[in-house]
């Protein structure tokens, strides 16, 4: 009995942080994510061409592009826009990322441009970050105008 | 009291499971990347300010599920070839799952090759089931047709053997090879190859660089060691002459010679005291050295009523080995 007392208080307690606020009123901004694989192919001339594709079977060492549309469909302008996005576990951001994107390699706490970033060794030291260190990336807009919309992506790679 | 116990035990272990999971634990990295199986998920959050409120709001989470690899090694694990002669003889090879997924693999060995001077028959093929490289008969685990490993974990090895039997009528240094093949059992084929629904929980199953197909060979050689003995005597009469009287001494020289490649174990050479003679005790000697006449720690024994008998052990091909002893003629 106690056992499942228990057990169903637990429940309770993890389903809270998925519990909508739904005291708020209907955003104005809109945020819909999408995943799209990148495919090379290459032409009979030997030259290689990437498209995006709706992903099919995709195994380690693929590439897929990770895309955020955003629109502002209120009748205000909304300021300090930040779309934050946590890199899945099994992937890693690609080396082309762009290299101004701004990105965390601590979980989010610190940003910036990955060149700038350093990790700390086990030893004390600290070594240059790499694309395979990054856990956030970001994107930062001063304002949004009533009806603009927009789209942000990144690349990773499946490790 | 136990009850209590037990309960909060169980508990402890879900709310750390709970835990984990909600910590988004890094997806376990393999040589063949993530595991097949793992869903991707993506979801991003925005946070502005609306007429001064800050308000936040999260995306649609965007699911995605990695697909299996099926791709594998297979190495011989002889560094040379093995040295056969007729009768049984044990390959050795490590397979090695390098895909993301859980996969059995085929095993077929083909004794026939090009270039083969002689062709052994497989008898069997054994999975390595103690893990110590060695092929023990009784502890590790024949395979029966069709010859299918277990299902591998994602960078599991196991060292696989072939058993074969090299034919009577080889010849020295005639050379032989075995390839052994294993191919994924869900499909092999041109790497990008999709079996649809093939892969763990229903995902796909790709072909990997390797074409989820390997071969690998190993290689035998006849090390076959042929013995020749060379018996000779020299005289020496009570008179300084050769002559073959009473009273003279006959010294026999065995010169034993082991020729060919590989050895030959336990190799005893006997020879009798000839009839109208005595052996002279003390003289019996392996490469110039004395031996003793009795059955003691030497290598040797000699006497009129038992011959001689001097036992040599293993010897090694190119190896030539002497034995001298005196006899007395006495008619």
């Amino acid at each position: 009995m106690i056992n499942r007392k228990m057990l169903a208080a637990l429940g309770a307690a993890l389903m809270l942080p998925l519990t909508p606020l739904a005291a708020q009123s209907a955003s104005p901004v809109s945020l819909s994510g999408d995943v799209k694989a990148v495919k090379t192919t290459t032409a009979a001339d030997g030259s290689e061409r990437t498209e995006l594709v709706e992903p099919g079977a995709i195994v380690p060492g693929d590439r897929l592009v990770f895309g955020t549309d955003y629109a502002n469909n209120g009748a205000e302008t909304v300021t300090n826009f930040t779309v934050t996005n946590p890199l899945p576990a099994a992937v890693r951001l690609a080396p082309d990322a762009d290299a101004a994107l701004s990105v965390s390699v601590d979980g989010g706490k610190t940003w910036g441009e990955l060149a700038a970033l350093k990790v700390a060794n086990t030893d004390g030291t600290a070594r240059p970050a790499s694309h395979a260190d990054v856990t956030h990336v970001r994107w930062v807009l001063a304002t949004i105008a009533p009806g603009a919309k927009g789209r942000v992506t990144y690349p990773v790679i499946i490790r | 009291m136990t009850t209590y116990t037990r309960t909060n035990t169980a508990l402890a272990t879900i709310a750390l499971l709970a835990l984990l999971t909600g910590a988004g634990l890094s997806a376990p990295a393999n040589a063949g990347g993530v595991t097949a199986g793992t869903l991707i998920e993506n979801t991003a959050v925005a946070s502005y300010d609306e007429g001064g409120t800050p308000r936040t709001i999260n995306s649609n989470t965007v699911t995605i599920r990695v697909d299996e690899l099926l791709d594998l090694t297979l190495t011989s694990l002889n560094p040379g070839p093995v040295a056969a002669r007729p009768g049984e003889a044990v390959l050795s090879f490590e397979l090695t799952n390098q895909g993301n997924g859980p996969e059995a693999f085929k095993l077929n060995a083909n004794p026939a090759v090009a270039g083969n001077q002689f062709d052994v028959t497989v008898t069997s093929i054994a999975i390595d089931t103690n893990a110590n490289a060695i092929y023990e008969p009784g502890i590790d685990l024949l395979l029966t047709a069709p010859q299918t490993t277990a299902v591998l974990a994602p960078d599991a090895v196991r060292t696989v053997f072939v058993l074969v039997r090299v034919p009577t009528g080889v010849n020295d240094t005639q050379t032989s090879a075995v390839e052994l093949t294993a191919e994924a059992v869900t499909g092999s084929g041109a790497p990008g190859k999709i079996y649809a629904a093939g892969g763990v929980n229903g995902g796909d199953a790709i072909v990997g660089t390797s074409g989820a197909l390997a071969a690998a060979r190993g290689r035998l050689a006849a090390g076959l060691a042929a013995v020749k003995l060379v018996k000779s005597v020299s005289l020496r009469d009570p008179f300084g002459g050769t002559g073959a009287v009473p009273g003279a001494i006959a010294t026999f020289t065995i010169a034993a010679s082991v020729s060919g490649s590989g050895s030959v174990a336990a190799l005893v050479v006997t020879d009798a005291i000839p009839a109208g003679t005595t052996y002279v005790p003390g003289t019996l000697k392996l490469d110039a050295a004395t031996i003793s006449d009795a059955a003691d720690g030497d290598a040797g024994t000699a006497s009129t009523a038992a011959g001689v008998r001097v036992a040599l052990g293993t010897v090694a091909a190119g190896t030539n080995r002497a034995i001298t002893f005196d006899v007395l003629i006495t008619k």
